[in-house]
């Protein structure tokens, strides 16, 4: 571990505490912390660029994968109860075709609502969204306020949230 | 419902250069709801990734009937055409789709457009492109080939967007292939600046650019072999028979393909469009050193001069 940015785990810990239990980790915070720093340890990192901003990342992933781990196993055991099948799909195994078909409705259908919110706000979203670039420089990139990008990224976030909800309920 | 702040946040948090952590922490410690609802969203949109088109994809437009310029609203066209259509619509702040306005001619089918500024564009076959009613500077070749010439307003310049990249005209005739694999340019007058705002790769006349598998790379060209095609002539200089392959496919209006063999083939040389394909591969084959085969409505091209290879 870089001793750099164990310094600036050490000197940001109260902050980081912090974040963890407003982020809904309570009295896990510590733990969570602790595994934090024993990631940060194993991991040979070479030098971080902006080493704060990094570790409330991390922090902030952790509590992602929580959540996230959390959510599917409710979701399976609901399924179960629900009589829907105790065995789940194994997501790298082939999906059958009409599964296929239907992933591929839903592909159609996003790409109407993206293209129905117009081309400027498709860019931005997609440039955003799935080629990870920063908000910051789409404005650059196509000349716009970065009030406008972040207005066209809430717009197209919106549409695409209420198409999910939409497929999730059909 | 979605929570609107909770959302921002989510894009915020997203944003690579996101380092507002304290207020996020100030956010979450107002109100215990907030955590939830971020883990939510957040979960949410990890899972678009599932039907987000990931690939802008180019939707095939049908061919339109012949001398009329079909008129469509943008939405009739694929993502990554619309895309292509931002950089220059956005630089001009004209983002009003229903200006927009598609052209496309069938395989064989030449077309040519005459803008409000004076500047003419002649379109190949097999060819889309499109164009704004209200921006005259503004085109987007989508697919195939077209040939500009422009009327030079260094104010306020031509631009050509291909995909992702533009092409802004210094007082110009050029031409334009885009293929699913490449674009090239080719420039006989003036000069063409490709991605003003990137690379900025001024291509002068007997400059030609091209990008494709290999790369990005400029290179010298005969200004009397661009837009050739516009003379009835193929013109070309150690290319590979593949681009010969699919020129004559615009032009002619049918499926060239190739054997690996003859794939591998560059070919150096002119090569006169004749709107019979018999006596256009009777013609053309020998020339690359291959043979034609019709299969149908495709041709194939293989190695050896020899007619009943």
């Amino acid at each position: 571990m870089a001793t750099g940015l164990s310094a600036i785990f050490m000197a940001n810990r109260p902050a980081l505490l912090r974040f963890l239990r407003a982020r809904g980790a309570r009295d896990d915070a510590e733990d969570l912390l602790q595994d934090m720093w024993m990631k940060l340890e194993a991991k040979d990192l070479g030098p971080v660029s902006d080493p704060l901003p990094y570790l409330y990342r991390m922090a902030n992933n952790l509590m992602l994968d929580r959540y996230r781990s959390t959510t599917r196993r409710e979701r399976r055991e609901q399924d179960w109860a629900e009589g829907a099948g105790g065995v789940m799909a194994d997501p790298s195994e082939d999906i059958a075709v009409d599964d296929r078909m239907v992933l591929n409705e839903q592909l159609n259908e996003a790409r109407t609502v993206l293209r129905d919110l117009g081309p400027r706000v498709e860019l931005v979203f997609r440039r955003f969204r799935i080629e990870g670039v920063g908000q910051r420089v789409i404005a650059d990139e196509l000349g716009l306020s970065l009030t406008t990008v972040e207005k066209d990224l809430q717009k197209a976030y919106r549409a695409m949230l209420s198409l999910k909800q939409k497929l999730d309920t059909e | 419902m979605i929570n609107e702040e909770a959302l921002g946040w989510v894009i915020q948090t997203r944003d690579p250069e996101f380092s507002d952590w304290d207020g996020f922490t100030a956010w979450l410690e107002a109100d215990p709801a907030h955590a939830s609802a971020y883990d939510a969203l957040m979960l949410a949109d990890s899972e678009l990734d599932s039907f987000v088109p990931s690939e802008p994809v180019i939707m095939p437009i049908a061919a339109n009937d012949p001398g009329v310029p079909s008129r469509r609203p943008l939405r009739w066209i694929g993502g990554g055409a619309v895309a292509a259509a931002l950089v220059a619509a956005v630089s001009l702040g004209v983002a009003n789709r229903s200006d927009i306005y598609s052209v496309t001619t069938r395989p064989g089918e030449i077309r040519v457009i005459a803008l409000d500024d004076g500047t003419k564009v002649e379109l190949n076959g097999d060819t889309s492109m499109r164009f704004d009613r209200k921006d005259a500077r503004f085109a987007a070749l989508d697919a195939g080939e077209a040939a500009f010439t422009v009327r030079h307003d260094a104010a306020n310049p031509f631009r050509v967007t291909v995909g992702d990249a533009v092409f802004e005209d210094a007082g110009t005739v050029f031409n334009i292939v885009r293929t699913k694999a490449a674009t090239r340019i080719g420039v006989s007058e003036g000069k063409v600046i490709y991605n003003p705002q990137a690379e900025a790769i001024a291509l002068p006349a007997g400059r030609a650019l091209a990008d494709d598998a290999q790369g990005l790379r400029v290179m010298d060209i005969a200004p009397a072999a661009v837009a050739s095609w516009r003379q009835g002539q193929l013109v070309y200089s150690n290319a590979p028979v593949a681009q010969v392959g699919e020129d004559a496919a615009r032009s002619l209006g049918l499926t060239v393909r190739f054997t690996p063999g003859a794939q591998a083939m560059r070919f150096t040389g002119t090569i006169r469009l004749d709107r019979d394909p018999a006596r256009f591969f009777a013609q053309a084959a020998p020339l690359m050193g291959l043979s034609a085969v019709r299969q149908g409505d495709a041709w194939l091209l293989k190695e050896g001069n020899g007619p009943q290879n």
